[in-house]
């Protein structure tokens, strides 16, 4: 599943680290799911939509 | 918090580990000092040589907890894909070489093995991990 999160990240100049701090996750997580090679459960999908203010299906998108 | 280097999870399996395998190590070499080779099967022999065994148990209760404890499901979906990946390597060699011992004079695989087969697998679960999705999580045993 294709996802923006690397954009949403950068807009706010936060490292991918300190995204993880935030979802209190690894680095490795963030970084697998920023690059399609994993997708996350739904309670993470939704912790990553609270932090960023925004719906699920506009941080993950279908295909 | 879930990092690999400061996740709670790990630096417990990992002090589980270290203790396990003192643990095993003391109780091979007790065994060993104790029971003269091809020493009959008496109860007091049977104890001393399932002394390591309850370690090799402690090592599989250890990497259970890990699953149980890790939070970052991530991390814990990379450590259950190495563990099916190394039980799948060693239900094929075994299977297999059981067959051929079936059928031919093959030497006899030593039971024993099969737990030391499995960590092997751990490692190609590990190699697979580092392939497929480029991290992994250096638990292999």
């Amino acid at each position: 599943m294709k996802n923006r999160l690397k954009v949403l990240r950068a807009e706010r100049d936060w490292s991918q680290q300190a995204l993880a701090d935030k979802l209190e996750v690894s680095r490795q997580s963030v970084n697998a799911i920023e690059t399609g090679k994993y997708d996350p459960s739904l309670p993470l999908a939704f912790r990553i939509s609270d932090i960023f203010g925004l719906p699920i299906e506009e941080i993950f998108i279908r295909g | 918090m879930a990092s690999r280097g400061r996740s709670p999870a790990y630096r417990r399996y990992f002090r589980r580990h270290i203790g396990l395998t003192v643990l095993y190590l003391a109780a091979i070499a007790l065994a060993t000092w104790l029971v003269p080779d091809d020493a009959p099967p008496s109860a007091g022999a049977v104890m001393l040589a399932l002394l390591p065994g309850i370690a090799v148990l402690g090592w599989i209760w250890s990497m259970g907890r890990l699953l149980v404890e890790l939070d970052d499901e991530y991390l814990r979906m990379l450590e259950v894909r190495k563990f099916i990946i190394a039980t799948g390597i060693t239900l094929a060699v075994v299977s297999v070489w059981g067959i051929i011992e079936l059928y031919t004079t093959v030497p006899r695989l030593p039971v024993f093995f099969v737990f030391p087969l499995w960590c092997l697998g751990l490692a190609a679960g590990s190699v697979s991990n580092k392939l497929t999705f480029g991290h992994d999580t250096g638990t292999c045993k």
